[in-house]
């Protein structure tokens, strides 16, 4: 039997830098930023300043019933009732990628089709769940509760509503999760058991989920919004934390070519691996890394002359960026490839569990469009950069080839590499 | 029955997004102790929790109106719902009692004999 060749032949983005493609493409162009001054605990003065602001929507209120988004949606309010802020950001990022991929129900609701979603659960509708079961002294146990707040809330409610039946699962690898997801959704079709899976991300963006990074001091103390987040800039100080959904279909190029659906981008295949180290920390010298990356060129069969783009994970902390510029040295430039690398973070903010499909779908709409997207606010690169290039402005050039690196918690590293569809 | 100042801070905390309608009846309850209002609030609250809604308030259908058959509440509308009642008026609904609970006058009734509604209201 042949493998099949898999393609991304849908998206939807509820991102800082826009809420649609279109907004979204503008923005990686012109390296608009999507970072604003975010209150954490208002009336304080707290060391951080900024986020990666999600504008249109306003899920402050703790009921769902006061939440709000931007018109156009066919949201019934009612199947909120079940969910986390960032759940309302994927519907909307879902109904996008299922008119970009025409999508129809049925297709949705086959055997074959499946969906793996990356979420870090909600932080602040457990606080307030677990708050009204402890005063009321175990009396007051909200029903939602369970299924609107921990990690899996999002794979819980959108197989619902939608009436996925081919498989359904939650990765909980930390800033790797929808990368990882990404993968395993590639081997699923590969090897034949699914004919499309929707991959889907999601944070809120709240100070519940961004603020305990605090506690590391992983967070920017740069109280600028547009220069806060500087991927392997000498001057970095820390990541900025952003929430929002991206979806992205990943499907047999068979099936998406019969129902005419645009085909960004073909995946060729994707690698991981684990640090075996620190809880949170990256290895110093990024071999987990360099393993995952090279693995990722191996399962696709792509050498690393041949990789015209990377996307960075680098968040714009010292510690990770640094390991990532090593890991990248030892597995392109040691070889005399030089690929241009960018982190999107600059412009982003870090979207955690989100982040890695969230940038695979920046990837996809590089390649379609033709264009590298710039290292914004990089200055100084940091010593460790050296032999790597790092455009400073959007590239009007058409990457045939990309990689996109992700790492998490716990050392887990994974990669996934694209090439342009070839017509 | 819960005092009137009670009754408003949980309207304003707890009934977000609820129908003006619902929200007038639950505080006129505090105030009055209608029964009538009660049945406003109380039916109002499982119509914001049905997934699909009929077009008119389920004060206004038959009283033979069944919760499963014919509004097709589910579990969770129902535990939704009952969360919200128990919230809203310091009761307790029980469990072996809710799933004697079929039909819209067979809610209605219940809740009232919980609430005791008609009593002299607290100030």
């Amino acid at each position: 039997m042949v493998a099949p060749r898999i393609v991304i032949s849908g998206l939807g983005f509820v991102t800082s830098i826009g809420n649609d493609r279109a907004s979204v493409s503008a923005s990686l162009r012109e390296l608009r930023s999507g970072i604003g001054s975010y209150d954490f605990f208002p009336g304080t003065d707290l060391p951080v300043k900024v986020a990666g602001t999600i504008k249109g929507f306003d899920t402050s209120a703790l009921q769902w019933a006061g939440w709000t988004w931007p018109d156009g949606y066919g949201i019934k309010q009612e199947i909120l009732r079940g969910m986390a802020p960032h759940g309302l950001y994927a519907l909307c990022a879902v109904e996008q990628l299922i008119a970009d991929g025409r999508l129809t129900t049925d297709e949705l609701a086959s055997d074959e089709t499946g969906l793996f979603c990356g979420s870090a659960g909600s932080p602040r509708l457990m606080r307030s769940y677990l708050n009204q079961i402890h005063d009321s002294q175990g009396l007051r146990v909200p029903p939602m509760g369970i299924v609107s707040a921990i990690a899996g809330t999002l794979n819980f409610n959108l197989a619902a509503h939608l009436g996925v039946r081919g498989a359904v699962a939650g990765f909980s690898s930390a800033c790797a999760s929808t990368t990882q997801a990404l993968g395993y959704a590639f081997d699923e079709i590969r090897l034949g058991r699914l004919r499309r899976v929707l991959v889907v991300g999601g944070e809120d963006l709240n100070t519940d989920a961004i603020f305990p990074f605090q506690g590391m001091r992983a967070l920017s103390r740069n109280p600028d919004p547009a220069r806060a987040s500087r991927p392997f800039d000498r001057d970095r100080d820390g990541f900025v934390g952003t929430g929002g959904s991206v979806a992205l279909l990943l499907e047999d190029a068979e099936a998406a070519r019969a129902r005419g659906a645009t085909i960004y981008a073909d995946m060729l295949g994707w690698g991981q691996s684990a640090d075996g180290q620190s809880i949170a920390g990256s290895d110093p010298e990024g071999r987990g890394l360099v393993r995952a990356m090279r693995r990722a060129l191996a399962a696709s069969s792509v050498a690393p002359a041949e990789i015209n783009y990377v996307n960075a994970h680098a968040t714009s902390t010292p510690a990770g960026d640094a390991s990532e510029a090593q890991a990248l040295r030892a597995v392109f430039t040691e070889v005399g490839a030089h690929p241009q690398v960018s982190s999107t973070k600059a412009l982003t903010g870090h979207g955690l569990s989100l982040s890695g499909v969230m940038e695979t779908g920046f990837c996809a709409v590089s390649i379609a469009e033709g264009f590298i997207p710039g290292a914004a606010n990089l200055e100084n690169p940091d010593p460790a950069c050296i032999g790597l290039n790092l455009p400073r402005t959007t590239l009007p050039v058409a990457p045939r080839t990309v990689l996109k690196n992700s790492s998490g918690f716990g050392g887990c590293n994974v990669c996934v590499v694209l090439r342009r569809c070839d017509k | 029955m819960i005092t009137i100042p009670v009754a408003k801070k949980r309207a304003k905390e707890t009934l977000v997004g609820f129908p003006p309608r619902v929200t007038a009846a639950y505080l006129n309850v505090a105030e009055t102790g209608s029964p009538e209002s009660l049945d406003i609030a109380v039916l109002g609250v499982l119509h914001f929790y049905l997934a699909k809604k009929p077009a008119e308030p389920l004060d206004t259908l038959p009283g033979t109106t069944r919760l499963v058959e014919d509004l097709g509440c589910d579990s969770l509308t129902m535990m939704d719902s009952v969360f919200m009642m128990e919230s809203l008026f310091d009761i307790k609904i029980n469990d072996l009692e809710l799933s004697r609970l079929a039909t819209l006058d067979e809610l209605r009734a219940h809740l009232r004999q919980l609430v005791k509604v008609g009593a002299v209201p607290a100030t």
